[in-house]
Formats: C-alpha cells, sequence, structure tokens
C-alpha cells in the first residue's frame, strides 16, 4: 500500500458496509432469492467461513512460504472437536464460545504436534506430510466410529444460546431470534469472526513476527543469519494457520447442526482453499478474500444457478449430460486455474512483495529465486 | 508392523503361506504403482513439479484402451476370445496408448507449463492442479459418472498349478512380466544412452546443462514423453488388471504414486521402484493384519514415519538448499 | 476515485436487481403449489435419481399438474455438486433452507440418502414442511431403539413427525436377507459392508439376524469405497471359505468391484447385496460374467416385470415415455408424487400444516403403484414388501418374496 491510499479512506470499509446493510435492508436479498431461487445471504455465511480457512492457510503458505495441502484435516479437526464438546450424545454439551476456543487451540496443538517433527523438511516434502496427514485425519475420523459416529456425523449441533440482552436489539432490526429460522444470525456470527481475524492478521502482518515470516519465505538461510529463529518462527506460522482452520470448522459445523462427514474434508476441499488464495494472491489479506470470494461463490451460487436456467429452458428434456452445466464445472474450474497462472501469477490482488518477484525476470531456465523458495 | 491380528487364530503353517499371498498380491499392485510413480518422479527430477496432471493422464489412457477393446472388436472384427488374438491385441494396446499418452503429457507441457519455466515453483502446481480438473472433466464427459467395466480378457489360470496353496495367475504374472522390463529398460536408457545422460545432467543443474550445450527444452519434452508413455504402459496394465475403469481413478492411483515417489526420494528412479512396492505392501500386508478400513490410512502413516527419519526418502540423498 | 468504482457499480448492480426482482410477483401465487425434489443429480448416483424424477414427472402429468384446485409446478433440485461428486451437506442444507423460505413450496420430495436426510429433516421439521423419502432406509430416521440413540426425536425439534417415506426400512431388509441366506443353505458368511450409514447399518442388522439363526458369522470388515482393488482382503475371505459373502454398500461404493475381486481371487461363493444394487449399473459395473447366477439381491418392493394391476400400468407409462427400463426406484418416485397430490387434494388449501396433517392421515391409499397401504405413527408405511432376485444373464430375476 503506497503511504498515499494509506491516509485516503480504505475502500474495503464500502465493502464492508454493503456486507453489513445487505440483509438488513431485506429487499435485495428478497429480490435475489426470486429471481436466482438462492439465497445469497446464506451463501455469503459460507463465503465467511470458507474466507477464515483461507486466511489460515494464507499464513502458512502465502505469508511464511510452506507448502500445505491438508489444511481441510484441521478443519474437520475443529468441526469434530466441536461435535464432541456439544452434541447431546456426549456430556460435555458446552455452549459455543467454549467450543470455539477449544476447537481453534485443538486444531492448533495437532498443527504444532505435526509441524515440529516435520517443518525442517524440504518444500515439497513438507507439502506431501502436510498431504498424508489430511488423509490420515480423514480415516481416522472415518473409522473411529465410537467416538465420531463414522460417515453419519454427529449431530445436532446446537446454535449458539443468544444473550438475553441481544433480544430486543434484534427485534429492532426484524432478526427473528432463532438460529434455524433467520439466515442473519450465522451471517453476522460468521461476518463478525472473519472481520476480528482480518484485524488480527492486518496487525499481525506488520508485526516483528510477521515479518520473520515473509523473511523465512524469502531467503530462509538469510532470515536465520539475522538472529531469526527459523524453527520457532514457522511452527508459530502452523499453529496460528492450523488454529484459524479449527476456528472455521467450528463455525461450519454450527452453521450446518452437524459435522457432516469425514469425506466433507478431504484433499479436493484443500486443494480449492490454496486455489483461492493463489488465485487472489499469495500473501495479501484482500486477495485471500477475493479469491475465496469469487471460487466459492462460482461453486456454490453462480453454477447452481446457470445449472437453473438451463434447466428452465427446458433446451435438455433428454438429459444429455453434455447440456448441464454442472458436468463442466470441473473443466471451467481448471481452465480458470491455468489461465490464472499464465497471465497473472501473482494473483489478482497480490502481496507487494510477490508481485515483485513474480514480475521479474528470472535469469536460467529454471531461476536462482525460484531455487531459493 | 503391528501383530496378525486375523491369522492369530490360523496355526503357523498357514499363517506363513497367507503372509506370502499378501506380499504376493502387494507387490503386483506395488510394480503398477511403480510403474506410475515413475512418470512423477521423472518430471521432477528435471523441472522440480509435482504434475498432478499426471494421474488423469493415466486416467484417459485406460479410457483410450477400453474405447479400443471396444472399436477393434466392433470395426476390425477382433476376436478378444481367442488367446492369440488377445496376445496380439494386448500388444497393440501397449503401443498405441502409450504414445497417446505420450503425446498428451507432452502437449500439456508445451501449452501450460513450458510458459511458466521461469516462475516461482507455485505458478506451475497450481496449473498442474488445473490441468487434472480438466482432464477429469474430460474423463467425466467420454466414460460417464459411473465406474466401467474394463474386459476380463487374461486369463485366471493359475501358473503355480491349479493345487497349489497360493494364488498367482496369468493375470498376476501379466504385470510382472511388463512392468519389471520396462523399468530395466528405463534404467538403462536412462544411465547409457546420450538423451538419458542429457537427462540427469539436466536434473542436476539445468543452466550448467544449458551451457554445455545441452537443448534443455528438448531434454524437458523427451522427459514428459517418456513419464506419458509409461502412464500409458501403466493404464492398459490397470484395466487388464483391476477391470474398473473411472474418472475418479487418475486422482486415487496419482495420489499413492506420488506418495510412493516422495517415499523413495522423489527425483530417484529406483526411489520410485522402491516406493511403488513399499505401498503396494503397506497396503495388503495392511488389509491382512490391521484391517481393510485403515489400509489407506497406513500407507500415509509409513509416509510421515519415514519423512521424519529420512527426510529425503529411502534411497533420496540429503541436500542442502542451494544458497 | 477509480478505487471506488468497483464497490460504487456493485452497489448500483444491486439496486437495480432488487428494482427488477421486486417487479416480480409478490408473496407468491395462491393459486400455485410448488413440489420440489432434493436429490443427488450429479455423479454416480444419477441414473438411479433419473428415474425417480422420471416416476416423479409420470405422477404429475397423470393429474395434469393439478390437485385440489391448486396448479402444481415442480422443480428439480441437486443436493450433490460436481466438485464431490455425491451429495453435501451443504447443498442439502442449502435446498431445505431454500424450500422453507419459498412460500409456492408446500412439499419437499427427498432425500435420497439416508445421511442427507439427517440434515434437512429438522429444518424442514420446523417450517411444518411435508417432507417425503423415496429412498431413505436407515431405520433411524423414523423409529425409536432402531437407530442411534436420541434418533428420530433429534431431528423433530416441533415434536411432531413431517417426515415420511415410501420404502421398507433396513431392519426388515437386512434380517429377511439373512433368512433367506439360511434358506439358500448357506451355513458361513463374511459380512462387508461401505462404511456408510445406509451400508454399515444394513450389515449390522443382517450380522444379528444371523446369529440368531445360526448361521457362522466368520468376520466383519468395512472397506474404503475410495480404494480401487480388494484384492489382499479377497484372499483374506478365502481362507475363512464361506458360503456368502455379504455385501451392505450401494454400486457407487464399489459393489461391482467386490464382485470382481471375489472371482479374480478365485472365491466362487454367493455374494448377496441389498437393494442399493438393484440397478442396472450394477451389473454393468461388475461385469456380467462376474456376478451371472451367484448373486443375489435383495429388493424392498417388487421388481418392475413382476408388478400387476397398476404397477404393471406405470412401469408401461414409463417404458412409452423415457423409453428404457425403470430402476427399482422409480416407483417409489411415482408412489411419493402420488401422495403429495393426495395430501394436497385432502388439505385443499396452500397451507403447510394443513398438508402435513392431510398427508400423515393417509389411510389404506390405493391411488399409486403400490398396493394398499397407510402412514403408520411414525411415517412408515405398513409395506413391508421385500423380495429376492437372483442376476441371470445379466439380468435381475425375481426368485420369490422374502419373509412370506
Amino acid at each position: 500500500m503506497s503511504p498515499a491510499s494509506r491516509k485516503r479512506p480504505p475502500v474495503e470499509l464500502l465493502y464492508l458496509a454493503v456486507l453489513l446493510a445487505y440483509p438488513l435492508l431485506v429487499y435485495p436479498e428478497d429480490a435475489l432469492f426470486r429471481l436466482t431461487e438462492i439465497s445469497i445471504g446464506m451463501q455469503l455465511t459460507y463465503i465467511f467461513i470458507y474466507a477464515i480457512l483461507a486466511l489460515g492457510l494464507n499464513v502458512v503458505v502465502g505469508f511464511t512460504g510452506l507448502l500445505h495441502l491438508g489444511i481441510a484435516a484441521f478443519f474437520g479437526i475443529g468441526a469434530y472437536i466441536t461435535g464432541i464438546l456439544t452434541v447431546p450424545a456426549y456430556p460435555f454439551q458446552l455452549g459455543f464460545l467454549a467450543a470455539l476456543a477449544l476447537s481453534t487451540a485443538g486444531a492448533a496443538l495437532l498443527g504444532v504436534l505435526l509441524g515440529a517433527p516435520t517443518l525442517r523438511l524440504r518444500g515439497d516434502y513438507l507439502a506431501i506430510v502436510t498431504l498424508g496427514f489430511g488423509e490420515v485425519t480423514r480415516f481416522t475420523l472415518r473409522n473411529l466410529e465410537e467416538i465420531t459416529a463414522g460417515t453419519r456425523g454427529l449431530n445436532p449441533v446446537p446454535a449458539p444460546s443468544l444473550p438475553v440482552a441481544m433480544t430486543v436489539p434484534l427485534h429492532w432490526l426484524g432478526i427473528e431470534p432463532d438460529w434455524s429460522l433467520d439466515y442473519r444470525l450465522f451471517y453476522y456470527l460468521a461476518l463478525g469472526l472473519l472481520l476480528l481475524v482480518v484485524v488480527l492478521l492486518r496487525n499481525l502482518e506488520h508485526s516483528r513476527l510477521g515479518r520473520a515470516w515473509v523473511a523465512i519465505r524469502e531467503d530462509e538461510l538469510a532470515a536465520t543469519c539475522m538472529g531469526i529463529n527459523a524453527a520457532r518462527v514457522k511452527l508459530s506460522a502452523f499453529a496460528l494457520g492450523c488454529g484459524l482452520a479449527g476456528m472455521a470448522g467450528c463455525l461450519y459445523a454450527t452453521t450446518l447442526t452437524s459435522t457432516a462427514g469425514p469425506d466433507a474434508f478431504d484433499f479436493n476441499r484443500s486443494i480449492i482453499m490454496l486455489c483461492c488464495i493463489i488465485l487472489g494472491g499469495l500473501g495479501s489479506v484482500r486477495g485471500t478474500l477475493l479469491g475465496v470470494f469469487l471460487l466459492i461463490g462460482f461453486d456454490n451460487v453462480v453454477a447452481p444457478i446457470l445449472d437453473g436456467l438451463i434447466q428452465g429452458a427446458d433446451i435438455n428434456p433428454s438429459g444429455n449430460p453434455l447440456l448441464t452445466f454442472s458436468n463442466w464445472k470441473l473443466m471451467i474450474f481448471g481452465l480458470a486455474l491455468i489461465l490464472m497462472m499464465r497471465f497473472r501469477p501473482e494473483g489478482l490482488i497480490p502481496s507487494v512483495q510477490i508481485e515483485a518477484e513474480m514480475t521479474k525476470d528470472l535469469p536460467g531456465p529454471r531461476g536462482i529465486r525460484a531455487e531459493a523458495r | 508392523m503391528t501383530p496378525p491380528l486375523l491369522v492369530a487364530a490360523v496355526d503357523t503353517s498357514s499363517g506363513w503361506q497367507t503372509f506370502l499371498q499378501y506380499a504376493l498380491i502387494g507387490l503386483t499392485n506395488g510394480a503398477l504403482f511403480a510403474l506410475v510413480a515413475l512418470g512423477y518422479t521423472m518430471v521432477y527430477g528435471i523441472i522440480e513439479l509435482i504434475n498432478f496432471a499426471h494421474g488423469d493422464v493415466f486416467m484417459l489412457g485406460s479410457f483410450l484402451a477400453l474405447a479400443l477393446i471396444g472399436a477393434m472388436a466392433k470395426y476390425l472384427g477382433w476376436n478378444w476370445g481367442e488367446p492369440a488374438m488377445i496376445g496380439l491385441g494386448i500388444g497393440l494396446l501397449l503401443v498405441v496408448v502409450p504414445l497417446f499418452c505420450a503425446a498428451l503429457n507432452v502437449t500439456i507441457d508445451r501449452v501450460v507449463y513450458k510458459p511458466l519455466r521461469r516462475a516461482p515453483k507455485l505458478a506451475p502446481l497450481v496449473s498442474a492442479i488445473g490441468v487434472s480438473f480438466v482432464l477429469m472433466n474430460v474423463g467425466l464427459l467420454w466414460g460417464g459418472a459411473a465406474d466401467r467395466h474394463f474386459p476380463d480378457l487374461v486369463s485366471r489360470q493359475s501358473v503355480l498349478g491349479e493345487t497349489a496353496a497360493l494364488s498367482f495367475t496369468v493375470k498376476d504374472l501379466m504385470v510382472v512380466a511388463i512392468t519389471v522390463p520396462i523399468m530395466i529398460a528405463l534404467t538403462l536408457f536412462v544411465k547409457t544412452t546420450r538423451l538419458g545422460k542429457a537427462m540427469r545432467a539436466t536434473a542436476q543443474d539445468p543452466l550448467a546443462a544449458q551451457l554445455m550445450g545441452i537443448n534443455v527444452d528438448r531434454v524437458i519434452g523427451a522427459t514428459f514423453a517418456l513419464g506419458g508413455a509409461l502412464a500409458g504402459a501403466a493404464a492398459v496394465i490397470y484395466g487388464l488388471y483391476i477391470n474398473t475403469v473411472s474418472y475418479q481413478m487418475g486422482f486415487q492411483n496419482g495420489l499413492y504414486a506420488f506418495t510412493a515417489a516422495v517415499l523413495g526420494g522423489i527425483g530417484n528412479i529406483p526411489g520410485a521402484v522402491l516406493g511403488g512396492l513399499v505401498i503396494g505392501l503397506a497396503r495388503s500386508l495392511g488389509s491382512g493384519y490391521v484391517g481393510e478400513r485403515w489400509t489407506s490410512a497406513l500407507v500415509f502413516v509409513i509416509l510421515i514415519a519415514i519423512l521424519v527419519f529420512r527426510p529425503a526418502g529411502l534411497l533420496g540423498s540429503r541436500t542442502r538448499d542451494k544458497v | 476515485m477509480s478505487r471506488f468504482l468497483p464497490p460504487v457499480l456493485l452497489i448500483a448492480l444491486l439496486g437495480m436487481i432488487t428494482l427488477i426482482g421486486w417487479q416480480g410477483s409478490a408473496g407468491g401465487d395462491p393459486e400455485l403449489i410448488k413440489i420440489v425434489s432434493s436429490l443427488p443429480r450429479t455423479g454416480s448416483a444419477k441414473a438411479q435419481t433419473d428415474t425417480i424424477v422420471n416416476g416423479i414427472k409420470i405422477a404429475l402429468a397423470e393429474s395434469q399438474s393439478k390437485a385440489g384446485g391448486f396448479e402444481i409446478v415442480y422443480a428439480d433440485w441437486d443436493d450433490a455438486t460436481a466438485g464431490a461428486g455425491q451429495w453435501t451437506a451443504e447443498a442439502e442444507t442449502a435446498n431445505a433452507a431454500r424450500a422453507v423460505r419459498d412460500p409456492d413450496v408446500m412439499i419437499y420430495i427427498g432425500t435420497y440418502n439416508s445421511g442427507a436426510a439427517k440434515i434437512s429433516m429438522p429444518i424442514l421439521n420446523k417450517a411444518h414442511l411435508l417432507m417425503i423419502s423415496p429412498a431413505n432406509t436407515w431405520p433411524g430416521l423414523t423409529k425409536p431403539d432402531k437407530g442411534d440413540p436420541g434418533e428420530p426425536a433429534i431431528y423433530r425439534p416441533t415434536g411432531q413427525v413431517n417426515y415420511v417415506r415410501m420404502v421398507p426400512t433396513d431392519d426388515l431388509q437386512g434380517p429377511l436377507g439373512a433368512a433367506w441366506a439360511k434358506e439358500l443353505g448357506v451355513k458361513r458368511v463374511y459380512v462387508l459392508d461401505d462404511n456408510e450409514v445406509y451400508g454399515k447399518g444394513i450389515a449390522t442388522l443382517f450380522i444379528e439376524a444371523c446369529q440368531d439363526l445360526g448361521i457362522d458369522v466368520l468376520g466383519h470388515e468395512s472397506i474404503d469405497s475410495k480404494a480401487q482393488e480388494f484384492k489382499p482382503l479377497m484372499a483374506t475371505i478365502k481362507g475363512e471359505k464361506p458360503d456368502l459373502v455379504y455385501f451392505g454398500g450401494t454400486t457407487q461404493s464399489k459393489g461391482g468391484q467386490i464382485a470382481k475381486d471375489m472371482v479374480a481371487a478365485g472365491l466362487d461363493c454367493k455374494l448377496m447385496v441389498p437393494d442399493a444394487c438393484y440397478e442396472e449399473a450394477f451389473i454393468e459395473s461388475a461385469g456380467a460374467e462376474n456376478v451371472n447366477d451367484r448373486c443375489y439381491v435383495t429388493f424392498g418392493g417388487l421388481p418392475p416385470e413382476e408388478l400387476r394391476g397398476p404397477g404393471r400400468a406405470f412401469v408401461e407409462k414409463y417404458e412409452q415415455r423415457f423409453g428404457g427400463k425403470p430402476e427399482g426406484y422409480a416407483i417409489y418416485g411415482y408412489e411419493a408424487a402420488k401422495v403429495a397430490l393426495a395430501a394436497i387434494s385432502r388439505a385443499g388449501a396452500k397451507d403447510r400444516a394443513a398438508i402435513l396433517k392431510a398427508c400423515l392421515a393417509i389411510k389404506n391409499f390405493d391411488k399409486g403403484a403400490l398396493g394398499t397401504w397407510s402412514f403408520d405413527a411414525n411415517g412408515d408405511t405398513t409395506l413391508k414388501t421385500i423380495s429376492g432376485n437372483v442376476i441371470h444373464n445379466g439380468q435381475f430375476e425375481f426368485v420369490k418374496l422374502l419373509g412370506q
């Protein structure tokens, strides 16, 4: 960010205002629902949750430069910790805030346990270890039926309890105080948590720790020579990233009222999240948010709308798979990634350093810089 | 390995027999994983790219093999019931499908990865994921969403005699008889030929190789062609051996093959073979002694354990990051 | 100001959409009732759900899309995503919320997967929206003490029943399958399941029945339905020398691969599979030569060829309109839509609670294709027909009615 733009009111506040006002205005949501038959507000809630997950991943991959291919596992761990702590089948039955804190801490702790012995591995070896851990987690959730209820998932995860003080302002805003009937409660909960995370990361980014992360990403050896404890710095990034993923998982389970099944936390999810942050711009908080908005929005909103239009137009009475939009989704997704990497590898809103690196013409067939990363 | 749970009830002599049976199945499956893993490892060795699309090239290869078998019967009147015709037909498939996969792999490299040679590593990696999605979609449109049956052409007669306690069929033998020579030929190729030497030189230091007059682009193209051909051969054998193909098989097999490559030390050709065999064994012994539902988890636990103690894989040499 | 252009454009766009959307009809059309279905329409279950949807369409066409003076429209919703290739919790939640929110939606036909029903049931329950499943067989969705602790009350936050189903549950099919196995002379079985709600549930019930009937259960393993082959597992099973292998699972969770790996390992005993494998796709994926005359399939209801009277007429209509034979569940889609139309006629009002009440009160229903039946207090059908079939010449062949 240039010094000049820092003084002007940041444009993000305008977006935030739109997001805050959107559900309260009611009319846009209703109109969109009538046109598309999709509750944009509800889909935005999921997008906020995935944004928290992606921001966590961005700390590990974007800030610190460690390729993490198993973030979905920590998302799942958060969801299942929440499930175990809240569902009626278990004796704990804690409230939402306690579950949120413990899911975040639990996922962070597991991240540290995985990271401590493996973070010294070189880039791609670390990637495969995280991938492997992701798969092991999925199978463990699936097979330890006595604890996780296997593929049935733990349910029902109760909604957070509303403080009595909230009922009056909610009534005043026209929001029904029932979490499953009015999407806006989860909407604001997820948006609020996302805001907290964004502010936290914005501050961390420019702190001593944040600069240490970037230093490790740029050149681990030089950073170590400057007195940075690489192991500890990497581990802190890993813990924070996994913790945020756990927090997103808790929110996910609470919103769905179920932990869903273990397959909701598979490698595919990790890859999609990785694509989100790379598309948006590695190492950039704004970029990550945009990436999630575009990719998840495409999958959850644009694709069903297009499918609905094709169905409604009745151009495909015989059910020809070539004429079903959803059968082309992977192709579009894949092409978008390829074109993006070809023409704008630094992402849509890149971080300043990464943009400088990516646009610099590097010497040699592979480039010395590429080697160091 | 965990103590034998299921076999505990059986007496010791048949315990050994069961163990041998699992080992045989594991090694046969492992040879297949190894063949796919070689493609990963060769590409990684040269351009340090985890080629996520490799498994999907393999998947399209098996769809092509399936389509060819049908087309040959329909248009050429090929009799897939007669042993000689089966042998010849499989031979033909083993030429056509690898050629197709090699061409596909080279095209992907030229169109997608080549412009990114100078970009940092994540850019080609994400492109590879993108290519994988595109190829998977092609497979979905080509073969449909459901599992497809691949004709069972190879005899299930036992080669050890019908009365033998161990089961090792002509079909199992086919896998070994095709994969092992391919691997030996590959090793010799890389060790002795000019192109093989150029590949090794490029893998070690592309800049220096270029300065020594090696056409690095051609070497990279040749590597992709070779990796694709291996995947194509694996695709034919896989179809004949497992008898099911689906558009998602590339992902799962690719994951195992990639794991095998890393396990052995990525970039290392004997390492990929060893890694494939270890994974095949881990799966079959895991199924026998730990429980079928834990097999996949077990593969990755072994992977993590090995990497913690040998951070560069089983046969990989410990290299320090260049500064 | 260029930085502010995108958000300003966004706001302008939202405003425009609001204006356009607002000009449409407000608050729904009083003459119109919408029936929706939520089924996995992408991925591997598509062949089955296609025929369910076709069954629904036939029922609507028969009544000229009219019931109780209302015009009926039908929307076919997907609870699967292309990325997952199967149903997802998010898509099912979104569908349920969408149905609750749309004032025209009076009936929700679904789900195909029992796991999905667990997620949408509580949401629809709160809105008193009638949910009719053409395919869920997990007993816990309706029957106390037959599923997990707390079921089915946890799916009914209002305490009232809003979920009914057309198919007999697994606690009938599993045990009747075991009894049939005994009749076939089976003394030793090995049981596999796909580790999913449906497959594991039915396998467990099968095992319990086997123990009661004195059939030896040699072992029970869950498979990983994403694995490519099961050769080592088959070697293990071969060592146990069973007379029959039971697989609690579906075509999509590798039923076909199990059948062919058995043959490949030289395990030539019988194989028994439940209704989720009762579809052409199962024979296709297994390869007919691997299942002919050794694969036994249980199915809730009669196979299309065996149907008489209205059932026969349905099959003929289906073949005439869509060409090709209906899969096993098509008739349940048809029956579900018939029940939906009857409930609307009986209620005679565009009111969710009234339609729900009218539906639960249905007794001796005979307008559909399944014969005469009623709903019991849990919302289950009183129909308990389970048929036994064998695969012969690459076709399902009806053998007998089980449990009679």
